[in-house]
């Protein structure tokens, strides 16, 4: 193939040009980490590594900063949203792989990515004016009189419940996300052969016993890549989460404290940041935080690659 | 025996019934979250919303044309840049470098930046072209959309001249044409429909995009076509306006919501539409 | 000919989601203990007959039975049937192999447990009878907790055969078994089927006349949805009283 269109200077030229456009890709992702990396090294310098992400100090005015709390706060809203959908998401999967008749099963699923294609802004807009409001009046009071009242619990339903808070910001993250780890566990579902799946039943298993037995181990690599692969998403969500989590730079037990993620920190603070150090800390907040997604959306691609080959034979 | 098949029969229904409660869960978002935009927007709905810029802070009245124009020029310019260099670089990947490392390496690459937070690239634009210019600009807005478009476009690209058979590709090699023709006249054209999806999708993906703005083409409360300065876009607007003080800003961010909501779930829908009748069913 | 039937079905009619009429009106005897040959062209229906008996076709919606199937005097098509315990009195081999994602010992343990055989003595000695059954024991008695997958494709076939022998079904069906194997492999699950015929009804949905010759007692020729004739092996392939069965015989001989 490759002498084909060594000969032809024409062919030469424009097989330069789309290898041009091809590396574009590379030169951003290096690109991003170098600058990024350039423009933190005075924060880094200043602050180190170790003790930047431990230290919960983060103070314009004496100049002191530490991304402890953006660093929780990210934790928290990711971990609280992906245990809330995760769950939903492979529920939506299995209805739509195995339960809903053949008819129902395009719509349905069309419609759950229709939630993905909705911006994070109008996630933003919806929490800010409608969830909020709904948290703060009936939800969250009813939790702080039901669950708040256990001795353990008690401490993640501290406070007033005011809707601008973790627990909100959490289940705006796991509307969006669901969306993704509902279609990667579907096309991981889809891939267990019929077959397999007709043996278990010609051996009486139930439906839920198929998919529990059969299904599931038969996919758990893909629906473990989709899951770290929402992971990667909700890390980095800005929008939805800048409108209903404050801009609190405090670690809290209760869920329903205001807080700060990384990128809520970023969208409020940085055209903001009057000083160099200030600038500096922030470019680190974002080195933080691409490093942390890069890492996390490559472990999910590993998996979903390693799905992909397993199962293609 | 029989006692623990009915408790296996209750299992699967409880099961069952579950996973369909799940469905309707996102469902109920779904529709929840549409309504909602859909009951405030259109009640904000004005058409001077079109045609007005904005009233100053507090005073009724205004609109958000400078936003809807400086949108639409910051995402046409994005796709200006960001198409070509997609479509090029996807077909680097599917033909020149075909089953080549470099093109696996490259194609992985492009599906973890698909997903690189896109705040992450406002604060790179920012370092390279607002810093070192000294102001905001519209290009900059532009360029930040176009880095989160191209890996899309290529990524779907690639897939869409990957699915063009082979002998196609023979057929018109035994004719005597170089590579680049067959490429452009005939590979291309088998994976039109399916390019030109990528690229809606693509636009869907950007048109919504708020982070990556808020520090490159910032915003404007002015009406400005000069894309050397900073320039307003609707979803900043609507960051903006949301979060302010006056109703007649909410309404408006509500309205404006509601437009750019129907734009993107009409571009989304139309390239799924397009896809299906193109390649079948999947 | 006075042996007793096993199975009985009478006046069947299956129809497909779409309306493809698919069995026409079949009639015909199971004995006990016997291996019973389905064959016929592609498209004729002989799959389709044998996803009859444990009612695989309710799987997917739309599709629909007319007329009846009595295994041990109860009609199976009934709407009352539960079809768990039909499903679990009957046992299926497929084209290709079908091991579930767990090792061998859970592969086999697993249809005893859903039948709430939880104890894992009953359990062990069970996975070892259905493995000896099976002529696999001896390949795999050191290696009952590696994964399924690692067994080479004949050996799963066995392993198959294994799984749906250990819950002690009172039919086998197999639907072309050895079809995705190579010719050894295909040689010991022939005789495997011959000797399991002491213990269970065996029905076999063949292409391969070869194979229906030897090993089957009685074989059904079907043709686009009819069962076209029903006799002793030796008497189909030696004198057949049908032209149609004749012509498809002697064409694939040669």
């Amino acid at each position: 193939m490759a002498s084909l269109y060594k000969k032809n200077p024409v062919d030469l030229l424009f097989s330069s040009i789309t290898a041009i456009a091809s590396f574009s890709v590379i030169v951003f992702i290096v690109g991003i980490f170098y600058v990024l990396l350039s423009e933190s090294l005075p924060a880094i310098s200043r602050f180190g590594v170790l003790n930047f992400i431990t230290s919960t100090d983060w103070n314009p005015v004496r100049e002191s900063f530490g991304a402890a709390t953006n660093i929780y706060g990210t934790f928290i809203t990711t971990t609280l949203s992906l245990l809330i959908a995760v769950p939903v998401a492979v529920g939506i999967a299995i209805f739509v792989t195995e339960i809903a008749p053949n008819f129902l099963k395009g719509p349905i699923g069309g419609a759950i990515e229709l939630l993905a294609a909705i911006p994070s802004i109008i996630y933003g807009m919806w929490g800010f004016f409608t969830l909020s409001p709904i948290m703060s009046t009936y939800i969250e009071p009813a939790l702080k009189n039901s669950l708040g009242k256990l001795p353990v619990l008690e401490i993640l339903f501290r406070g007033t419940p005011m809707g601008i808070d973790l627990l909100t910001a959490s289940i705006i993250l796991s509307i969006m996300i669901i969306p993704f780890t509902a279609s990667i566990s579907r096309d991981a579902f889809n891939l267990t052969p019929a077959v397999v799946k007709e043996s278990a039943y010609a051996l009486g298993a139930t439906r839920w016993e198929v998919v529990k037995n059969i299904v599931i181990p038969y996919s758990k690599l893909g629906v473990f890549g989709g899951v770290v692969l929402s992971l990667g998403r909700a890390l980095g969500e800005t929008m939805a989460v800048a409108f209903v989590l404050g801009n609190n730079h405090r670690i809290t037990t209760s869920l329903l404290d205001a807080a700060a993620t990384i990128t809520v920190t970023l969208a409020n603070e940085f055209t903001e940041a009057d000083t160099d150090i200030y600038l500096s800390s922030l470019f680190y907040l974002a080195l933080v935080l691409f490093v942390m997604s890069f890492v996390t959306l490559a472990i999910a691609k590993f998996f979903l690659l390693r799905a992909e080959r397993k199962y293609s034979r | 025996m029989i006692e623990t098949r009915t408790k296996r029969k209750i299992e699967n229904i409880i099961a069952l019934i579950l996973c369909t409660l799940a469905a309707l869960i996102g469902l109920f978002w779904l529709v929840f979250i549409l309504a909602d935009i859909v009951v405030h927007g259109i009640g904000a709905f004005k058409l001077s919303l079109l045609l007005e810029d904005p009233a100053p802070p507090g005073v009724e009245g205004g609109g958000l044309r400078n936003a809807f124009v400086g949108q639409l020029m910051i995402t046409a310019c994005a796709i200006l840049i960001g198409v070509p260099l997609g479509v090029l670089g996807g077909t680097f990947l599917a033909e020149y470098a075909r089953g080549r490392k470099i093109a696996r390496f490259i194609s992985i690459l492009s599906d973890i930046m698909v997903s690189v937070p896109s705040i992450v690239i406002g604060t790179f634009i920012y370092a390279i072209l607002v810093r070192p210019l000294g102001h905001f600009s519209g290009w900059a807005g532009a360029v930040a959309l176009s880095i989160i478009m191209i890996p899309v476009v290529l990524r779907t690209t690639e897939d869409m001249l990957t699915l063009v058979p082979w002998t196609l590709r023979e057929a018109a090699f035994a004719l005597g044409a170089p590579y680049y023709k067959v490429i452009i006249q005939v590979v291309y054209r088998g994976a039109a429909a399916g390019i030109f999806t990528g690229i809606l999708l693509s636009i869907a993906r950007v048109a919504g995009e708020t982070a990556p703005l808020l520090f490159t083409s910032f915003n404007n409360s002015f009406f400005s076509v000069d894309m050397n300065r900073p320039i307003a876009s609707l979803t900043v607007s609507i960051f903006q306006y949301a979060m302010g003080p006056y109703d007649s800003w909410h309404a408006q961010a509500w309205a404006a919501s509601l437009v750019v909501m129907i734009f993107i779930l009409f571009i989304t829908i139309l390239g799924r539409v397009i896809l299906k009748w193109r390649y079948g069913k999947r | 000919m006075n042996l007793p039937a096993e199975i009985e079905v009478k006046g069947l009619n299956f129809y497909y989601s779409g309306g493809v009429h698919a069995l026409k009106n079949v009639n015909l005897p199971v004995y006990k203990n016997t291996v019973t040959a389905l064959i016929g062209p592609s498209g004729c229906g002989k799959t389709t007959l044998l996803r009859c008996f444990n009612r695989m076709h309710d799987l997917y919606p739309g599709n629909r039975y007319e007329g009846e199937i009595l295994i041990g005097g109860e009609n199976i098509l009934s709407g009352d049937t539960d079809l768990i315990g039909l499903r679990s009195r009957t046992g299926m081999v497929f084209q290709k192999p079908t091991p579930f994602p767990m090792s061998i010992f859970e592969n086999i343990a697993y249809g005893l447990k859903l039948k709430g055989i939880k104890k894992k003595a009953e359990q062990s000695e069970r996975v070892e009878r259905a493995l000896i059954h099976a002529a696999l024991w001896d390949e795999v008695k050191d290696k009952l907790h590696a994964s399924a997958y690692a067994l080479s494709g004949g050996q799963q076939q066995r392993l198959v055969i294994a799984r749906a022998l250990a819950v002690e079904p009172e039919v086998l069906l197999f639907d072309e078994p050895t079809s995705a194997l190579d010719p050894i492999s295909t040689a010991k699950i022939e005789d495997l089927a011959v000797s399991l015929k002491k213990d269970v009804t065996i029905i076999i949905v063949t292409h391969n006349m070869q194979q229906a010759a030897r090993i089957s007692d009685w074989t059904g020729f079907m043709m686009l949805g009819d069962l076209i004739e029903f006799d002793r092996t030796d008497k189909i392939f030696t004198s057949p009283s049908q032209k149609l069965t004749e012509d498809y015989i002697t064409g694939r001989f040669g």
